[in-house]
């Protein structure tokens, strides 16, 4: 029996939301598995756990609106729409790759969907997003930037300067933190003198809201607003998310700052895609069996990067100095 | 209701949400945010009136959103400057920055033997607190976003009033007051919950953001009281027909904004800067202990102004107002008390 659908999305969105967020699932957890293998060079840090920010919010976006990312990058490479095939290749070092195998997994960028680029500097996605923002004003079609931090990047420099910049051109601009707890292993009370990034946001006279990080259609619902609001010259705002985060900080971390039961517990309480499964499988609106199938499609899509990316040459000795400099 | 007298040792609980005002209001409605930082201070206001007043110890609830930790730096610091304070002690347990959080600490401090609790936070703090014990009397402090429940009050008297009772220079009879709320059951009991002051019944059928903001989503409200200079969906009863806070009873309203069906339509205040034309079907006088069903198919049940419970067609949905349901210390009446009994005269010289 068909049910009427009580969520804000229409079946098939929600249907292209939960896709979104298996594949960047599934993408994390594979390389969770092949970085412990040795077969990756560099270091990656895993967005699994915290899909329903990245969805939830880029879900709103074309491509025209930009995006700047943080070293946790690949849940927003996807969730913008940037190739997974690309993406694997680039995080394997291979030819093809989104930055032809040069850049690793905290450089993977991709203009043409607006995304402006994961980033390894902490906060220095800010004022990149501040001149995309002002770029969006002058081009007046409306479009806007986001930027991603984690909690441990708001305490940066550059960070406050962008939002005093921000909030002084009234720019199209939503800053997200994604607040996983942890910035790195630093309790946030300990590094961090006032512990609220809503009133971070205030003492710059941005409006700010914190929203349950780990329910999609929370974070669709505010993030929706927030990017009404910038679209319709309302300037910034500040988005907290508040999220887990299933891996380490890094990949061999040992996350010893954990407490004992603590990652069971939210790899089974605070599971973001368990909670979209639960609503839309209990509302009548998606079955079981519909999410299933998604399952193995998406399984197959990473299975089928990762066997691309193993096959794709490495970069050669001359392809160093290609790509240094860009011409304007 | 216990007899005036000193309390060997003058226990309070104290639990400040963190993150009351944070919700989507503040970009939809242009709602305030009280900082962190102000939190902290009303805190040490408060505390510091209360420890004058005889309370020697503090249990608060520890969070992971900022009070904490700053009030711990700021009582430090107060420390160096031979300020006098309770002795504060955080509860053991581990911050969730949930609601849990608020439930679990209420009953801790009941287990504890707390002679009141003071809550610090919005409308959605306070029915958290209560829902978990009824039984301990609390005091509110404001620092929410429609905050038709608690008073708007300077911390410092309401740390003198709860000082005068907990450390028993006030009986129970002389500093409390009881409170109505509206119990709602889903399916004979199988999901209940409560709201101190509105339950709201909306067609959106998800909880999402949690704050409702969309009047044309809303389908009828119960109140416990609306009073006419409250700020939130109160305000449509408070606006309509008011009921005080002590009177008996409540109120009902169906909301339509069908042509055919409003008999009235009024301006409201549904949240801090909205300004609203509510349609208005029908509404009717809340009796204490009488059922009413919601005639909505499927829905949500907002408490206190946050999205709480979903229901769907099949479901059968009951509010009922319960009167004399919890007690809250009585600020005022307390002020007042001491007043007219010199119970804050240090000396007196003889006339």
């Amino acid at each position: 029996m068909a049910a009427s659908n009580p969520f804000p999305l229409s079946k098939e969105a929600l249907l292209t939301c939960y896709r979104t967020m298996r594949t960047i699932r599934e993408f994390e957890d594979r390389l969770h598995v092949d970085f412990s293998r040795g077969d990756i060079p560099g270091f990656v840090h895993l967005y699994a756990g915290e899909e329903a920010s990245a969805v939830g919010i880029l879900t709103h976006l074309g491509d025209g609106d930009r995006i700047a990312s943080t070293h946790r990058g690949h849940g927003h490479c996807i969730a913008k729409g940037v190739n997974v095939v690309e993406m694997m290749k680039e995080i394997y070092g291979r030819t093809g790759g989104c930055g032809n195998g040069k850049g690793g997994s905290m450089h993977i960028a991709d203009l043409s969907k607006g995304m402006m680029g994961a980033n390894g500097i902490l906060g220095a996605g800010a004022p990149l997003i501040c001149g995309a923002a002002l770029a969006a004003k002058y081009r007046k079609k409306n479009e806007v930037g986001i930027c991603f931090v984690g909690d441990g990047a708001s305490n940066q420099g550059t960070f406050l300067e962008s939002l005093n910049l921000a909030a002084v051109w009234n720019l199209p601009v939503i800053f997200v933190v994604e607040n996983n707890g942890y910035a790195e292993s630093t309790s946030r009370d300990y590094a961090t003198a006032v512990n609220s990034y809503v009133d971070r946001a205030s003492g710059f006279g941005i409006p700010g809201i914190t929203v349950d990080g780990t329910d999609f259609l929370a974070v669709y619902e505010a993030a929706g607003e927030v990017i009404k609001r910038a679209r319709e010259g309302g300037g910034p705002s500040l988005l907290e998310c508040k999220m887990v985060r299933f891996h380490g900080h890094f990949e061999g971390d040992a996350q010893t700052y954990r407490a004992p039961g603590e990652l069971e517990d939210v790899r089974v309480n605070h599971d973001c895609l368990k909670i979209f499964s639960a609503h839309v499988v209990s509302a009548g609106v998606i079955s079981s069996d519909e999410l299933a199938a998604i399952d193995k499609s998406v399984l197959a899509l990473i299975e089928d990067s990762v066997q691309q990316a193993k096959a794709a040459p490495l970069p050669t000795l001359a392809d160093l100095t290609t790509d240094v400099y860009v011409n304007y | 209701m216990t007899e005036a007298g000193p309390s060997r040792t003058p226990c309070i609980g104290v639990i400040a949400n963190p993150v009351s005002a944070r919700d989507i209001r503040r970009i939809v409605a242009n709602a305030g945010n009280l900082q962190i930082t102000d939190r902290v201070s009303m805190l040490l206001r408060m505390l510091g009136a209360a420890g004058s007043t005889g309370v020697k110890k503090v249990l608060m609830m520890p969070d992971s959103g900022g009070v904490s930790a700053m009030l711990l730096r700021s009582l430090q610091r107060e420390l160096q400057l031979q300020h006098n304070f309770p002795q504060i002690e955080f509860l053991d347990m581990s911050p969730t920055t949930t609601v849990n959080d608020t439930l679990l600490a209420a009953r801790m401090m009941r287990d504890a033997g707390v002679k009141a609790i003071i809550v610090l936070g919005g409308d959605g703090t306070h029915r958290a607190v209560v829902r978990e014990c009824r039984d301990i009397p609390i005091a509110g402090m404001s620092t929410g976003t429609n905050n038709a429940f608690p008073d708007m009050r300077e911390p410092t008297i309401t740390g003198i009033a709860v000082g005068l009772y907990a450390s028993g220079k006030l009986s129970a009879a002389q500093a409390l007051v009881q409170n109505k709320l509206i119990e709602v059951s889903i399916n004979e009991g199988e999901r209940r919950d409560i709201a101190l002051v509105d339950a709201v019944i909306s067609t959106d059928r998800f909880i999402g953001a949690r704050a409702l903001w969309k009047i044309e989503n809303l389908a009828a409200v119960y109140l416990s009281f609306a009073e006419p200079q409250a700020i939130g969906l109160s305000a449509i009863g408070g606006l309509l027909q008011p009921v005080g806070r002590r009177e008996p009873g409540g109120l009902a309203i169906t909301l339509s904004d069908d042509p055919l069906l409003r008999r009235v339509q009024l301006l409201a205040p549904i949240a801090p800067g909205m300004v609203r034309p509510v349609g208005i079907a029908h509404w009717e006088a809340m009796p204490a202990n009488q059922p009413f069903t919601v005639a909505l198919d499927a829905g949500v049940v907002a408490l206190d102004g946050e999205r709480e419970m979903t229901f769907d067609s099949g479901d059968r949905v009951q509010l009922t107002l319960i009167e004399n349901a919890f007690p809250t210390v009585d600020v005022a009446a307390c002020m007042q008390f001491a007043a007219c009994n010199g119970l804050l005269r240090l000396s007196s010289q003889p006339t």
